[in-house]
Order: structure tokens, then sequence, then C-alpha cells
């Protein structure tokens, strides 16, 4: 169309129409904000129940905010404008503190009411002992045929675990010879103060995990000081903990578990990376704050608000008075029938996961497993808890409402999820890297070993963490087990009746139904829940969004 | 050898290594070397991809510490071939190979053949570098791990890295992630991962495809020098390199046949048949 050489100059390009999109785009924004107002509104309404923050003095509000608001908002503009992964950085380590506290109180719960420490000393230590025979066994007689080194394991972590002959023996009526480790150890260890026993079968762990992170992360060097910190860090909480009238056993859990890391990662985090450093002065405004300001209302004597969450709530069990009810008994049951159910579940869904991926042969049968895992991750709770019943309760005999019976119930019910987030963790190992193990003239059981689980390892925890999520929210399979509503004191074995955290709120709601109790005990009580499910998922995310990005 | 190849790679001022593109010229260059013994020998290979023949009727000898390039157009079944050496054919469900393939006098089809133990003899190197998420030290020292090999692994991954022309890059950072290398680093790590375990015969399914020219001038020279000690199979869409690192030239054309296969200088300068020569001036592929 250009003419004589020239090129013609454009008015416009004219415009094509986008209502159509632009309303569909209008729609889509609609609906998701509608789900996440709506959730919202209900945490923010339950939240002001269970905390009451108005019936605090206006003193009280004016105090942390001149002490705790204004100095981080402050701080937290500074460090933004200057350098953003900073601010990540310092929200991180007061995140880490907030979630390990929490962690650290359910890990002191359990040290103090449901395992004690020279038990878990016992125990780690009938762990600890087979598998460094074993390991030591591998490394120093690799001619050994695998057969006589798998054996020889088997037996070293039943000997240890059972005692000699263990269970086996009493089958055919010989009486037990050698007692098991668990059973040895706290008579061995009964000189030893229980915060050391809590250092060396807690602490120690932790920190050689922290130090592994570390290495990683930044190298050797950095691993053994990180490990180092987190040692220390424990041993001063021990010594500590009493000058400030906290008991040394419970200052010890917390410092192991939540001070520890945090202070490793605080400090490991600032000296590799002077770019973030500055990210800990955002920190130190949040705590110190924090600190500061309870103490000035303190001395001021200032009316802090008349929360139903306080430690009154979270360390004592349920009361016919609302006001002196607690979520403990609660809280204890929830965190065993956890365990019960990742130990359950874990192993279980993991090996499915890897079979199915892995080895499987593609064929009918495996499309019809394929279909129906993804149906039974759709099977409403209640259903699962009539399996439960049935199965373990009128078919095998067991009493109901028991840890175990629970622990077992709600492991069924996420094992379908387990297997799922597994498999899609397993899939999303390069397939490159199976070839170059398999390149390499590996088996198939080495590539599974060394290449694929180590890499689909994140994925796969992220996933269980999240199934746990929603075990730990289940109601009704227990209900349908016979789980007791109300329990007033800790389970202390796996074949103990427990109560757990939905329960307890729902029995509040109906069994107790009654004003004060809607409007103190309830709230309260999902506050607890939501919180402990947050922290959960936190962990989840943290590591998801961790190795995406590697 | 090994000494100077590492002061060589070191130095980041070395930068004169010329790619040649000139094919006579690089024919010229590669003196021919005297007849050696045959590694490995097929005869009648068929290869099936459910229904679809990719391979028809392949022999050819192989002969030992020498380069021997694959050359051909795209799904010609090139990298089909290297893939029968070591039976990594077996673990795609729809391949199905029909035929013998002898390595030094073996046939690797035979029941009684562990394809797991025939692949700890050939080293396999791969198109797109694809180095474990681990250490450096521990990826080289996978093969030895998984095989259990005897010796000191430290001595083993160093030699290792020094053949592959690596060590001086990469020896003050050993307990670094193999991933955190340059591409052409990660195919070198890789040919040392696949040299460490000591095989016999080392394939390379077009190694340098995904680098640059300067990591592919690098991977060529080592390919070179591990031609003295390895015999190499090389699968490769690049005509100048075959002709400039190989002693031996396979030509696969469309259809799964073995057009040519001889003397990689009379292959590019005296080609019998038409279509070999109208693929390698470019007329088609």
């Amino acid at each position: 169309m250009a003419t004589e050489g020239q090129t013609e100059i454009l008015e416009s390009f004219g415009q094509v129409n986008k209502t159509a999109g632009r309303l569909f785009q209008y729609l889509l924004q609609t609906a998701t904000a509608f789900g996440i107002i709506v959730l919202a509104f209900l945490l923010l309404f339950v939240t002001n129940d269970a905390i009451q923050p108005l019936t605090a003095d206006p003193g009280w509000h004016l105090t942390f905010f001149l002490t705790l608001v204004v100095p981080t908002l402050a701080v937290g503009t500074y460090v933004y404008r200057r350098n953003r992964d900073a601010l990540v950085f310092g929200v991180m380590v007061v995140g880490l503190l907030v979630v390990s506290l929490m962690f650290s109180g359910g890990a002191a719960l359990v040290l103090i009411d449901i395992v004690q420490p020279d038990t878990w000393a016992g125990i780690s230590l009938a762990f600890l002992v087979p598998a460094g025979l074993v390991v030591g066994l591998q490394r120093y007689s690799r001619q050994l045929p695998f057969l006589v080194r798998f054996g020889t394991a088997v037996v070293l972590f039943y000997a240890s675990l059972l005692g000699v002959p263990g269970p086996l023996g009493a089958l055919v009526g010989v009486s037990q010879v050698l007692p098991n480790t668990v059973d040895i150890a706290p008579s061995l260890l009964s000189g030893v103060p229980e915060w050391l026993l809590v250092v060396g079968f807690l602490g120690v762990p932790i920190a050689l995990g922290v130090g592994a992170y570390f290495r990683s992360v930044h190298g050797t060097e950095a691993g053994r000081s990180a490990a180092g910190v987190a040692v220390l860090a424990t041993v001063a909480g021990g010594l500590l903990g009493p000058l400030v009238g906290v008991d040394p056993l419970p200052a010890t859990t917390i410092a192991a578990v939540a001070v520890g890391p945090t202070g490793a990662y605080a400090v490991g985090g600032g000296i590799s990376d002077p770019d973030v450093r500055e990210g800990l002065l955002v920190a130190g405004a949040l705590v110190g704050g924090a600190l500061v300001g309870a103490l000035a209302v303190e001395t001021v004597g200032f009316v802090g608000p008349q929360a139903w969450v306080d430690y009154q709530f979270l360390t004592s069990a349920h009361s016919r008075n609302a006001i002196d009810a607690g979520l403990y008994p609660a809280i204890g049951g929830s965190i065993l029938l956890m365990v019960t159910v990742a130990v359950l579940s874990f192993p279980v869904g993991v090996g499915a996961a890897v079979y199915l991926e892995e080895y499987a042969p593609e064929n009918r049968f495996k499309r019809f497993v394929d279909v129906n895992i993804s149906n039974l991750a759709g099977v409403p709770s209640v259903v699962y808890g009539l399996l439960g019943l049935g199965v373990f309760v009128t078919y095998l005999g067991q009493p109901t409402g028991t840890v175990a019976i629970g622990g077992a119930t709600l492991g069924l019910l996420i094992l379908p999820i387990v297997i799922i987030s597994s498999r899609e963790a397993i899939r999303s190992v390069p397939n490159e890297q199976r070839q170059a193990s398999y390149g390499m003239g590996a088996t198939k059981w080495q590539t599974v070993r060394n290449v694929v689980l180590p890499n689909a390892f994140p994925g796969i925890l992220t996933g269980t963490i999240l199934a746990l999520g929603r075990a730990i929210g289940e109601t009704a399979p227990l209900i349908m087990i016979g789980a007791p509503s109300v329990v007033f004191s800790l389970p202390t074995e796996f074949t103990a009746k427990a109560s757990a955290m939905p329960l307890q709120v729902f029995a509040w709601a109906s069994l107790f139904a009654s004003e004060e109790f809607y409007t103190q005990a309830v709230p309260a009580g999902v506050v607890v829940l939501v919180a402990v499910l947050l922290a959960m998922n936190s962990v989840a995310i943290v590591l998801r969004n961790r190795y995406q990005r590697d | 050898m090994s000494e100077q190849n590492t002061e060589e790679e070191a130095d980041p001022s070395n930068e004169e290594m010329v790619i040649q593109t000139d094919v006579s010229e690089s024919v010229e260059e590669s003196a021919p070397r005297g007849e050696t013994g045959t590694v490995i020998r097929s005869e009648g290979i068929n290869v099936y991809y459910n229904d679809d023949q990719a391979l028809s009727d392949i022999s050819l000898e192989i002969p030992e510490n020498r380069v021997t390039a694959m050359i051909g157009p795209s799904g010609c079944g090139k990298s089909t071939f290297l893939r029968c050496i070591n039976r990594m054919n077996d673990l795609v469900d729809a391949a199905r190979v029909e035929g013998d393939l002898y390595l030094r006098g073996k046939n690797v089809y035979d029941d009684d053949v562990d394809p797991v133990a025939l692949r700890r003899r050939v080293g396999m190197v791969f198109q797109k570098p694809n180095p474990f998420p681990k250490s450096i030290y521990d990826n080289v020292a996978y093969g030895l791990e998984i095989q259990d090999k005897e010796g000191d692994y430290d001595d083993i991954v160093e030699e290792s890295l020094r053949r592959a022309a690596l060590w001086g890059e990469v020896k003050d950072q050993l307990d670094e992630s193999g991933l955190d290398l340059s591409g052409g680093q990660q195919q070198r790590l890789c040919i040392a991962r696949a040299i460490a375990p000591d095989p016999e015969v080392i394939l390379m399914d077009e190694p340098a495809s995904a680098l640059d020219p300067i990591a592919t001038s690098k991977i060529e020279n080592l390919i070179s020098d591990l031609a003295k000690e390895y015999t190499v199979v090389i699968v490769t869409h690049n005509m100048q390199q075959a002709a400039r690192i190989s002693d031996k030239t396979a030509v696969f054309l469309t259809g799964g046949e073995l057009a040519e296969f001889g003397d990689t200088k009379g292959i590019f300068e005296d080609p019998e048949s038409k279509r070999v020569e109208e693929y390698i001036t470019g007329k088609f592929g």
C-alpha cells in the first residue's frame, strides 16, 4: 500500500473487543476474593472471641503500639528499602522462632507427661546402638554377602528393641534372658539429671540435623559451627532455665527445639550472607519490642486482654466451668495420634508410591489401582471411621477409642493422600537422573535408593505433612471408633484412651453447649487447633518453596 | 599427560582452541593410525518400537582404542544403536531388539547376560549433562560406590577428574553440588563419572550438542585423549565434529539403515554411495 517509496503513516491500529475476556477476569477475581474474605472473616471473628483484645486497658494497647508496632514498622521499612531479601530473612527468623516455640511446647508436654526422659533415652539408644553396629559392619566388611549383613542387622535390632529371646522366645516358652535396651537404659542412666538426657537425646540429634542443613547450604565449616551453637544453646537452656524460674526439663526442651535451631539460623545466615544481615534488625525489633512492651505493661500495671487462650487453657483439663476448662489432654492426645498416624502411614504410603511409580508393570491391574487410589482419597472420613470400627474393634476385638486404633484409622484415611503426593514427588524426579544411574551400571534398587528417593524426599515430606494436617482436624472417624470426647489425663501408652483437639471442641459445642462454652472454650479451642495446623503447614510450605527454587 | 592437560584447562587465557570447520583439512591432520582389534561386533541388529522399525539389519565392527562416530539425520536410529550396545533399550517398554551384538566375543543379548553387569563395563555419557544433585566428589564416586570398587576413592576421583580435564577447575570445591557448574563443566563431570569405574567402552550420545563452541572444543580434545585408553563410540549430528575426532565413521540414513561404514577419511573424502555423498555435502539431512 505504500505509495511512491514513501512509508504511509498509520493513524491508529484500531481496537479489538475485549469485553468478554475482561468480564470473565472480574468474575474470577470475585470468586477468589469471596472465598478468601469469608474465611478471613470467620477466623477474625473466632480470634476476637478467643483473645478479646478490646478488654485490655487502652494503656496496654498504647504501650505495645509504641514499643512493638512503631519500631518494627520503622525498621521494617528501612530494611525493605535497602534490601528486600534482608526483610524476608528477618521475618523468616521470627517465623521460625514462633513455629519452633510451638513445637517445643509440644515436645516439652510429651517429655513431661507422656514419655519420661529416661524412657526416651532408652528408645533412642535401642535404635542407635544396633544402627551404629550395622553401619560399622557395612564399612569394614563390604565383602560379606548381602544376606549375612541383612540378617545381622535384623538380629541386632530385634535384640536391642525386644531383648533376648524376646517375644519369639515367649512363643515357645523360653523366658527372657537379656532385657531389651529400653528397659535397661533407665537403670544405667539413673544418676544423670533429666535435663542432661534431653540434651543428649533430643538436643544433640537436632543439632546434628541443623549442622547437616548448614553443611549442605554453606559448607562443612558452617555446619560444624551451627551444630556447636545449637548444642551450646541447649546446655545453656538447662543451666539458665532455673535462674528465670523455668524448670530445667522444659527449659532444655525449649532451648533444644526452638532457641538452638533459630539461633543457628539467625547467626549462620547473618554471617554467611552479609547482604541480609540487616534483616536481623527486624527480628530484633519484633522480639525486643514484645519483651520491652511486656515488661513495661507489668511495671505500670496495665491490664492485658482477657484472652481465653492462655497458659491455664493450654495446661489444664476439661472442667464443668468454661472458665477453668482447658485443652491439655486433647493436645497430648492429638500429638500421640499424629505420631501414630505418621509412623503407620508414611512407610506404607511411600512404599506403595515407590512400587507403583518405579516397579509396577503397565497393565490393567495398575490402572485399576491408579483409579481406585484417587477414589479412596475422596471417600468421606466418616466411612473410614466405620471401617476402623468394623476392622479394629469388632473384628480384631480391640478396645474402643485408644490411641492405636485412632491412629490406625486416621492413618488409613490419609494413606491415599500420602500415596498420591509421594507419587507426584517421585514422578517429578527427572528421567535423565534415572538414565544416568542405570547407565553407570546401577541396579533398580540402587537407583531408587541413591537417586530417586533423595530427590523426591522433600516433596514426599511436604505431601505427608499436608496430609497430617488433614488428619489432625478430623472428628468424625474418632467419634465412630468411640474415642472419648473428654479425657482428664494424658494418655501414656498406645493402648490408652485418648481424645483429640477437634473432638474436645466438638464436645464443648454439643455435650456442654452453654453460652459460656460457646463464647469462651470453643473459640479458644478453635484458635489453638488452627494455630497448630498453620504451624505444621508452614513447615510444608517452607520445604516446598526451598526445594522448588533449587 | 593429565598434568599438562590440567594446566591448559585451568588457564582461562588459553582460548586459542580454534574451532575447526574445514572438513578436509581436519581429516588431513588426523594421521591414520594402525589397525586394532575389534571390541564390538554387531550382526544383523534390528530394533522395533512397537511395530515401527527403527534399525534394520545393522552389522559393523568397532575397533579398540579408537573413536568411532555415528552420524546421520534426525531419527535415523544412531542413538538407538548406541543404546543397543549397553542394553539401555531394555528400559524402554516399547523397544524390541533382534540380532546379535558381541562385546569382546560375548553376545550381550544372550539369556545369561545381566544388563546391569554389562553396563558396568560400558560407560555412557548423555546428550544433556545430567550430574546428580550431589557433591562433585559424590558424583564421580557414584559408580565406584554402586559397583563396590576396591581402592582409594579419593585417588580415583582425582585421577578421573584430571582425565576429564576438570580437576584444575574444581579441586577446591569438591564438596559443592555438581549442579552449580557450567554446562560444559557438567558434561566433563559426567565424563569423569563415566570413566571413574574404568569401563572398557565409553558411549557418548551427542555429548556436545547442548554446549557452546568453546565447551564443545574442550570436550572434543578430551575425547581424542580418552581414545588412547578407551574405546569411544560417539553419536553426533555434527559432521565436522565426526571428521575432526573420529577414526571410523558409520553413516546412518533415514529408515534406520547403515548406509556406509569405514575409515573417517574415506567416508568424507570419497564416499561410495551417492546418498551418503549428498548427506555429507549437505544436500539433505
